[in-house]
């Protein structure tokens, strides 16, 4: 069997990470115990399952390694589902964790006086430019937006952008920077994301995968 | 940046294809069309352009966006470029064959362009080779053309091939039966289009079960036939289930070794389509090799009415990216001076034959030089001996 003819399976890096590895323990998924150490260098690591690796990556780069079949399965938050909105990529199961919101805040003393329904034209710094042009252009509202990898509540303080377009889920890092979440854009969730070609061509490896992930999610 | 290195760039989404590959491209096209020849298709040529109006007319007015527009000075009416061949067999058909005996089984070659590559394929220029079988109905005329497309395909070498079939207007049609709200169907088609059963099952109302039963019936063709036997659907699909179940088993009647998935929810790209449609890929390749389908042929075109057509198109960039590299091909140097009468009955022999054309010190050293596997000398092609360089090594 050739090295490529393993499946892939791509997590992100970070809070959604410690919310999947039990759901996939519980689906009899375990990786190498290196994968635990937290200092090592490698992005890639072998399963017990001989036919399954599980790589490392960036939540934006889980999305695009299974658009292109780079990776064949992955977990990915809807927010970077919707970004992207690549038609190669199935989102067959909500896993129901790393629950949060995609949101507009700016800061609480413009939120005091600040009248959405009155937007024409806004400039936000977000990650997401391409759901807020259109969460925007669904309103009327012109946004220009300015993309940005991180630390997107620094945005407002600094005077690059006023609003904001980001994650929240406790809201203490708004509330910590002196922002006000002040538009509900949508609910995000982790989805297992499935590359379309892998499971047409593959579909007695991919489908089985899939209902194991999917059994225990639902009793979870 | 000095302007003279800028002058190597091409536009985006346009390549030069260099020697081994643009060979094996037209070894490919050639393969396929003479596949096609032998199951009694044969080949059109259309021009690269034609007037938008015809080139766009009826169903294909959705590939407005794709084309390149020139005005022509001479009629000064606009000018589009073709974006997609089918329509202009389709075109041909209906005018200038129209009094051919039908079924009429048509096939060509040829390049198109678009304004923008999409993700998967970034290419705005890429090969389509294709067949058209317009004027039959019957299930068999749907199995020909994906029968005859997976032969194509093996004779052309790409191995793991397997090929999804769909009935794209038949989840429409269950959503417009059940009146699910309009604004409910958008998210309810995004929930299918991702495969999200949990969120079709809530969004989908009364049919909600019976859609997410269907978006659970995908997988290889016998296991999804048995599942969509149990389910409980509308007359109307009823019918092209029935088809589809037919034209199965004519498929694997002809091409037993071929692997067929069935995937009903499966319509993105299938717009326009009628019926029975498929996609084809290849295991661990990026992006589709080809799709087709049971289209309306000639439709706005002379009496307008249409007739019912299938057909494939297969992309040479993807067939390409499922084929191993070519081994490179053996040629013989024949040093300057050797007789015209003995290279040219090499040549005829079907040896590739290059030239010297002057005197040199080391032919052998010549000969590599000049990529050559083999020096012609006494009258033959000899193969070159080992490289003491690379021995070295």
């Amino acid at each position: 069997m050739p090295a490529n003819d393993k499946l892939i399976l791509a997590l992100s890096n970070g809070r959604i990470l410690k919310e999947v590895m039990p759901l996939l323990y519980a689906a009899g998924i375990r990786p190498e115990a290196e994968f635990d150490n937290p200092d090592t260098r490698l992005l890639r690591f072998q399963t017990n399952d001989p036919r399954l690796d599980i790589v490392r990556a960036r939540a934006f780069d889980v999305a695009t390694l299974v658009a292109f079949g780079a990776a064949h399965l992955g977990v990915a938050g809807n927010d970077v589902i919707v970004e992207f909105d690549y038609s190669e990529i199935y989102a067959p199961l909500d896993l129901g964790i790393g629950k949060c919101r995609l949101s507009v805040a700016e800061p609480a003393d413009l939120a005091g006086r600040d009248d959405p329904r009155k937007w024409s034209h806004v400039r936000v710094a977000t990650k997401y430019p391409n759901v807020a042009r259109k969460h925007f252009a669904r309103r009327g509202v012109q946004a220009e937006c300015i993309k940005m990898n991180g630390a997107i509540e620094l945005a407002p303080a600094l005077g690059l952008a006023r609003r904001i377009v980001d994650l929240v889920s406790s809201g203490a890092t708004l509330k910590a920077n002196g922002l006000v979440e002040v538009e509900h854009i949508a609910d995000v969730t982790s989805k297992l994301i499935v590359n379309r070609a892998a499971l047409k061509t593959r579909h007695g490896d991919v489908q089985p995968l899939i209902d194991r992930i999917s059994e225990v999610a639902r009793a979870a | 940046m000095n302007e003279l290195v800028t002058r190597a760039l091409l536009p985006a989404g346009l390549r030069d294809a260099l020697p081994a590959e643009a060979d094996q491209e037209a070894e490919i096209v050639w393969r396929v069309t003479q596949t096609f020849k032998r199951y009694g298709y044969a080949r059109v040529k259309p021009p690269m352009v034609e007037f938008e109006e015809s080139l766009l007319a009826g169903s294909q007015a959705g590939m407005s966006r794709h084309c390149f527009r020139l005005m022509d000075p001479d009629s000064q009416r606009m000018m589009a470029l073709r974006a997609d061949m089918t329509p202009q067999v389709a075109r041909i058909a209906a005018t200038r064959l129209k009094g051919e005996a039908r079924p009429l089984r048509l096939s060509y070659a040829g390049q198109v362009l678009r304004v923008k590559g999409d993700g998967l394929r970034p290419e705005r220029q890429f090969g389509q080779v294709g067949a058209e079988l317009i004027g039959a109905d019957e299930p068999a005329a749907d199995a020909e053309i994906i029968a005859m497309s997976a032969a194509a395909l093996a004779d052309v070498g790409a191995a793991n091939v397997s090929i999804d079939l769909t009935i794209p207007y038949l989840v429409p049609a269950i959503i417009g039966w059940s009146q699910v709200p309009p604004d409910i169907a958008a998210n309810l088609r995004a929930a299918l289009d991702r495969k999200d059963a949990a969120a079709v099952a809530n969004l989908g109302g009364r049919v909600g079960a019976l859609l997410a039963d269907l978006v659970a019936a995908s997988g290889p063709a016998a296991v999804v036939l048995a599942k969509l036997d149990g389910l409980d659907l509308p007359p109307t699909a009823r019918g092209e289930v029935v088809r589809l179940k037919e034209a199965v088993r004519l498929v694997q009647a002809a091409r037993p070794d071929l692997a067929l998935t069935i995937d009903t929810v499966e319509r993105r790209g299938f717009e326009y389509q009628k019926g029975l449609s498929f996609t084809i890929f290849a295991r661990g390749v990026r992006g589709e090799l080809g799709r087709g389908g049971r289209y309306l042929a000639g439709e706005d075109l002379m009496e307008g009415a249409g007739e019912t057509a299938t057909g494939v198109t297969l992309f040479t960039d993807t067939v390409l990216r499922a084929l191993p590299f070519p081994a490179a091909e053996a040629c013989a140097f024949a040093p300057f001076g050797t007789p015209p009468a003995v290279v040219r009955a090499l040549r005829d022999g079907g040896n590739l034959v290059r030239d010297g054309f002057g005197p040199v010190a080391d032919a052998v050293a010549e000969a590599r030089r000049l990529g050559c596997s083999h020096i012609v000398e006494g009258g033959k092609a000899v193969l070159l001996p080992a490289n003491p360089k690379e021995a070295k090594k």
